[in-house]
């Protein structure tokens, strides 16, 4: 006769420590537990409570600018460090950390437009309106000068003055060229004077260039007739131009997919194409109420985040049609620029109100060091509402914003307009005859050409 | 082509030359260009400048020039433009744009025409030169006509342009059209000059046929140079070609991408380079930098300090060492010592002790694994062989015959004792072994019976087995009457529990025991008689509760006869053709075995008893139990029944069967035919259809729930429902004290508009009830009840990735939380999409080749791969730094 004992080793039950938690032993038969789903439901929903309770997006302004911030770079190489260059010919470098000014590069005579590093993070690029292109040597950080914020002013290596004003410039990854947007698309090489390359493509203006930081020698620019275009260096010629029926304010190559790239337009919309099939767009990104004036990916590739004329900061999903987070203050203005940092926690805008302001990119995250349990809680938080985001209740409190007035109002404008015209559209569909009339999707309306 | 173009024209000669300008004169009369005039003026014009394409000049257009105009459109546009002839001042003037074209660039079907005209030039210089004063002539004529046009309609001169152009094209360029031109005889007729005809004087002489085999190259891969592309369409070509050509390269991208989108989980924080990760690791990096760190780095890594460091550490671990081995040896050598004395012991009690202590091992392993067992049972059954091949111990040997032959009872004791011991040997390795517990097959066992029982009758054997069996089964009963003085069983509730199974086993032994008595005494009655009135009897004594069933049945056939009678029918049919078959399988059965079987049952169902049975039951069964009679596993046999009770299920169910023959067999009237339930069922139905009309399926019905109303339950039910999902609207009422007073509203009865609203209320109702979706059905109840709370639970459409609403529930039908799953489980399930770390650099994709075909790896790897390599100077510093922010 047998008879089975309940039995446990001391080694599994004795703590090491007196600190370290009792150690339990959980029956996972499912019949035991049959509310799973229902606790679920309820932890879900009270994550995206908490997420909301937790929300607090803004960590602090950097202040120092005397002008509206026209341009922003990142170090690649360096975290802490962002340079902008405001309407009045002022750069500065800025340590994200303390937030104070680590340095000034003092020079242009006009705004500065365009500031790009190159991706050792040794050498800035600087242009603007008073037709100069200036290559700054970027001061090596160390842990004394982010202590005292000293004044010191640097000088350029390099000065090129050119034919035109600038509108814009960037640096390709991993190389020694950049590229200057301006009356036309000129490459230029760290060493040289002169551009060693020029493209024109037409007699407007290019306002904005972007190297694909994926595939270095392929960029993209966009120019004041409303197109955008792709430039190859290895053929040294431009490739395919897109024109649409609004002007492209700014681009961003998707750095983890070099086939797309996200353009942020004039009607409020972003576009992302992929590069080898221009004649639609991969998806619409809609949301912002007024221009789109600057737009960057986080280094993630899942998310970008833009800045609009409609004085907010959006992050949406790479292939997301709304924006999942919507930033604004009450002093904030009209946002020019926008930045992800290199480790894609932080969003950083700068605005007319001359300040550049750190964001974080997820709302409710919790900085510093997280212990492994409140981690993996945190995780679980997120699953569980992930899970359940379809439900009503969960998909409304994440979802809900709160949002400035005339934001509110513009966004309901923009709504009541579009309907409209759809059902007015739907009206006439309905009343001609069948198939003589097609709708073409937002994502194609907006294109009117592909040129080769 | 153009060449067989020339050569042809070179063989057939003037005779195609008539046919080609039929063919090109609609070519060229197409491409007549510049205003309509009147055809007045035409006609002036006509007079002043015979145009060549008209009528009579027709003769003067050379065949080939007809061809040129026609397809070297490129000759055309190279004229002087517009601008540069300055004729009007329209254009401002602009330089001159010198086309180059691309040196692969190859055209031939253009090339070929080029050659034609190149090859004739030669020829035609000769007539060209006569021509040059004509041709002035002509051009002047031409300027003066021309401004005799503009005169007189007042266009511009381009109008008239285009033709004269044409005209200019000619001239410059292959053959004067002039009709006078004298060399016109010398291109009309077959006079042509061919470079053969050049080359023909010089046959014979040196270097000719270098010069010959020169132009038959020249002839066969003629290059040429072509007009340059306008530098729009040119740049245009380019565009695309490099369109093209990165849209192919970044195409290469495509597997990588899709790889991480379809991840679970990208990786970013695989690359964290935290700088020194040991002490060891940061101490190597360590420069002595101060004197002092000098001074102690050279101290350090002084050659005499490290010989002695080395020393000392040599001198601890030999000792180690040492003492490990001194052990190690200490440890052998007693080891050995123990061996050797224990091998000198000759006691004979301790070397018995020993054997006992090694069998028991033995048999302990034996019980324990199978394949000990196996061997031993091999062992011995190859001693048996032995011993009935040299029957060794059947007193063969020397020693035994002689003491056979001088008699045992001379012997003393020790040697008779020997002597039976050996006989004893003997016998024990002749006999059956049946305690081999893998029988090797059912049939070997069988044989072995059949060998055993060969010495007595079968019914001697089977007697024997009975008498065997029982004699366990009391074994087995005294057994248990042993009571654990310990442990756990023996506590009170144990010991109770443990009585009272006892003495249910007990009652279950005295009862084998008794059938084993009767069964005895049966045999010893008579057994081989077969005894079918007690067959029968016995049959119905098992069966009376079926039959009746089956009667039952045909009762309810009476009153009914629907289908539910026939179903029964089937079913018996069926069971007879179970019958059958169990009726014919082999049975090579003999009595002694179908008893062991019945006495097998017995133990369970004692009132199953019944010859005809034994007699029924198929063979390899009987085998089976006899197998477990034979290899003295009946004690186990026993307990089992004990726990179950009911072990022997199996083949007291295949008893059954033809029981329920027999039975049937009685309904019918008949017995063992195949056919016996179709006749029965014929019968049946022939006996209703005399007496009984067959009443319709509704009908039925109806007499079956004839006492209750269930149309009108539901129709009430289905009111009721409604009225709660659309209630009702209230009928108005008059309001007590209301307009009273006056007595206006008694007299006007209720306002008009309170009418008016109930009215409205009913409509909707109306309207809404006959929305519904039950409103058609009459015999259903669609709910339409919201449920508020169950509604938050639903979504309200399909999410957008799933398509269907099944994999959408499977995906949340799992709980992933820590209560529901195991920790080592939780992390996978909770792991969100993108993996980072603050403070960590994220570099773009790099890229590396992906086997599209691939299945996702797991995780840990399938995220991105980032550049693990920090480059050096400002981020050198800045690795570390990175970590300040937080």
């Amino acid at each position: 006769m047998k008879v089975k004992v309940i039995s446990r080793s001391t080694d599994e039950f004795t703590r090491e420590r007196s600190q370290d938690l009792q150690r339990v032993f959980r029956n996972f038969d499912p019949n035991l537990r049959k509310q799973e789903k229902a606790v679920e439901y309820v932890r879900a929903l009270n994550a995206a409570k908490l997420d909301k309770v937790f929300a607090r997006p803004f960590i602090g302004a950097m202040d120092g600018h005397m002008d509206s911030i026209s341009c922003m770079a990142k170090n690649p190489n360096y975290l802490k460090g962002i340079f902008s260059g405001s309407m009045d010919g002022d750069i500065r470098l800025w340590d994200i950390a303390s937030r104070r000014t680590v340095c000034q590069f003092p020079g242009h005579q006009g705004a500065v437009r365009g500031l790009t590093a190159s991706t050792d993070g040794r050498i800035l690029v600087s242009c603007g309106t008073d037709c100069t292109v200036r290559l700054w040597n970027v001061p090596v950080a160390t842990i004394s000068d982010s202590d005292d914020s000293s004044d010191n002013s640097m000088k350029p290596l390099a000065v090129h003055v050119w034919k035109n004003a600038f509108w814009g410039v960037d640096h390709q990854w991993d190389g020694n060229l950049f590229a200057t947007a301006g009356a036309q698309l000129d490459i230029w090489d760290h060493n040289r004077s002169q551009p060693v390359n020029t493209f024109q493509w037409g007699n407007d203006s290019v306002i904005s260039v972007r190297f694909n930081p994926g595939e270095p020698d392929v960029l993209a620019a966009s120019a004041s007739d409303r197109s955008l275009i792709l430039y190859d260096l290895r053929m040294s010629s431009p490739a395919r131009k897109l024109i649409m029926r609004t002007k492209t304010n700014s681009i961003s190559w998707n750095p983890m997919e070099p086939m797309n790239f996200t353009a942020a337009n004039e009607d409020c919309n972003c576009y992302s194409y992929d590069a080898r099939k221009l004649d639609e767009a991969k998806c619409v990104h809609k949301d912002h109420v007024s221009a789109v004036m600057d737009i960057d990916y986080s280094p993630t590739g899942r998310e970008f985040v833009t800045g609009s004329y409609d004085r907010t900061v959006r992050i949406f999903q790479y292939n997301g049609g709304h924006s999942r987070e919507i930033y604004h203050t009450k002093r904030m203005q009209r946002v020019f620029c926008v930045k992800f940092t290199c480790d894609a926690s932080y969003v950083i805008s700068g605005s007319d109100d001359t300040n550049l302001r750190l964001w974080k990119a997820k709302a409710s995250e919790q900085l510093g060091v997280l212990l492994p349990r409140e981690r993996k809680k945190h995780e679980y938080h997120e699953a569980v509402k992930n899970r359940y985001k379809h439900l009503p209740e969960v998909k409304r409190i994440v979802r809900h914003r709160h949002l400035p007035k005339p934001i509110f109002k513009a966004a309901a404008l923009r709504r009541t307009m579009t309907e409209a015209e759809r059902r007015k559209e739907e009206k006439r569909k309905a009343h001609s005859a069948p198939g003589s009339i097609s709708t073409e999707p937002l994502r194609k309306r907006r294109i009117i050409q592909e040129v080769e | 082509m153009a060449e067989k173009k020339r050569k042809s024209k070179e063989e057939s000669g003037g005779g195609r030359l008539q046919k080609k300008r039929k063919n090109s004169k609609p070519k060229t009369l197409k491409k007549r260009t510049g205003p309509r005039l009147p055809s007045k003026l035409r006609k002036e014009l006509d007079l002043v400048n015979p145009n060549p394409l008209d009528g009579g000049g027709d003769e003067e257009i050379d065949s080939d020039e007809g061809e040129l105009l026609a397809n070297n459109l490129y000759e055309y546009e190279e004229a002087a433009p517009e601008e540069e002839s300055k004729k009007n001042r329209r254009f401002d003037s602009v330089e001159n744009f010198e086309y180059e074209l691309p040196e692969d660039f190859k055209d031939e079907n253009i090339a070929s025409d080029d050659d034609d005209i190149e090859g004739e030039d030669e020829e035609n210089n000769r007539s060209e030169n006569s021509s040059q004063l004509g041709d002035e002539v002509e051009e002047e004529d031409d300027g003066r006509h021309m401004r005799m046009l503009q005169g007189i309609t007042g266009m511009p001169s381009e109008a008239f342009e285009g033709k004269k152009r044409k005209n200019n094209v000619v001239v410059s360029e292959a053959y004067p059209e002039s009709e006078y031109n004298p060399s016109r005889d010398v291109l009309e007729g077959n006079g042509r000059i061919s470079i053969q005809d050049l080359l023909d004087p010089l046959h014979g002489k040196s270097g000719y046929s270098k010069l010959r085999k020169r132009m038959h190259q020249v002839e066969r891969k003629s290059m040429s140079v072509h007009a340059p592309l306008p530098k729009a369409d040119r740049e245009k070509l380019e565009r695309k070609v490099a369109y093209e050509q990165s849209k192919k390269d970044i195409t290469k991208w495509e597997p990588l991408v899709k790889k991480n989108r379809e991840a679970p989980t990208v990786y970013f924080d695989e690359d964290v380079d935290l700088g020194f990760s040991t002490v060891g690791a940061i101490a190597s990096e360590f420069e002595p930098r101060t004197d002092f760190e000098k001074k102690i780095a050279s101290l350090v890594h002084d050659d005499k300090v490290l010989e002695a460091h080395r020393k000392m550490i040599s001198v601890e671990d030999v000792e180690e060492r040492h003492n490990r081995i001194a052990k190690m040896r200490s440890l052998l050598f007693h080891h050995e010592m123990k061996a050797k004395r224990i091998k000198k012991i000759k006691s004979k009690t301790y070397h018995r002790l020993l054997k006992k202590d090694r069998l028991k091992t033995a048999s302990a392993e034996i019980q324990m694994d199978p394949e000990a067992a196996k061997e031993l049972a091999m062992k011995q059954e190859f001693k048996r062989a032995e011993e009935r091949l040299t029957l060794k111990h059947k007193n063969s040997s020397k020693w035994a015959k002689r003491i056979l032959k001088r008699g045992l009872d001379v012997q003393d004791e020790g040697t008779r004792a020997a002597i039976s011991e050996q006989l004893h040997q003997h016998a024990l390795l002749t006999r059956k072994m049946h305690s081999m517990k893998d029988s090797s097959s059912d049939e070997s066992s069988d044989e072995d019976d059949f060998d055993e029982n060969s010495a007595g009758s079968d019914e001697d054997g089977a007697s024997k087995l009975l008498a065997k069996a029982k004699k366990k089964t009391l074994e087995v009963l005294e057994e248990e009457d042993k009571i654990p003085d310990s442990g756990v069983l023996s506590l009170p509730f144990m010991v109770r529990g443990l009585k009272k199974r006892k003495e249910a086993a007990y009652e279950e032994g005295k009862l084998a025991i008794n059938e084993f008595d009767a069964s005895l005494k049966q045999m010893e009655l008579g057994s081989g008689a077969e005894n079918l009135k007690e067959t029968a009897s016995s049959g119905r004594r098992v069966f009376g509760t079926v039959k009746k069933q089956v009667q039952e049945f045909s009762n309810k056939d009476a009153h009914y006869n629907n289908s539910d009678s026939e179903d029964e029918f089937k079913v018996k049919e069926n069971i007879e053709a179970a019958n059958d078959q169990n009726n014919n399988l082999p049975k090579h059965v003999d009595i002694d075995a179908g008893l062991l079987r019945e006495e097998s049952e017995i133990g369970q169902d004692p009132i199953f008893k019944s010859f005809d049975d034994i007699v029924r039951d198929p063979g390899p069964k009987t085998t089976y139990e006899v197998a477990m009679f034979a290899s003295g596993s009946w004690k186990k046999m026993k307990s089992e029944n004990e726990a179950n009770g009911n072990i022997i299920k199996p083949p007291s169910k295949s008893v059954v069967p033809p029981r329920h023959n027999q039975d049937q067999g009685e309904v019918g009237g008949d017995s063992d035919t195949d056919d016996e339930g179709q006749m029965v069922d014929g019968t049946l139905s022939s006996g209703m259809k005399a007496t009984y009309e067959l009443p319709s399926q509704a009908e039925l019905i109806r007499r079956a729930f004839a006492g209750d109303d269930v149309e009108e339950d539901f129709e009430k039910g289905k009111e009721e429902i409604l009225k709660g999902e659309n209630p009702e609207p209230e009928k108005p009422v008059l309001l007590p004290g209301w307009g009273q007073w006056t007595h206006v509203q008694q007299k006007k009865g209720l306002p008009s508009w309170m009418l008016e609203e109930h009215e409205i209320a009913k409509k909707k109702r109306e309207e809404a009830l006959k929305k519904r979706k039950d409103a058609h059905l009459k015999h259903v109840i669609v709910s339409e009840k919201l449920d508020k709370k169950a509604e938050k639970l639903h979504t309200k459409t399909l999410p957008f990735p799933y398509t269907s609403k099944e994999v959408f529930e499977q995906s949340i039908r799992m709980p992933i939380g820590p209560e529901f799953n195991p920790a080592v489980v939780l992390g996978a399930l909770n792991r969100p999409e993108v993996v980072k770390k603050a403070g960590v650099i994220i570099k773009p994709i790099k890229y590396k080749d992906v086997n599209p075909h691939e299945r996702v790896e797991e995780h840990g790897q399938g995220g991105k791969k980032q550049n693990t390599k920090k480059s050096k100077g400002v981020g050198g510093k800045t690795i570390k730094k990175t970590n300040n922010l937080k």
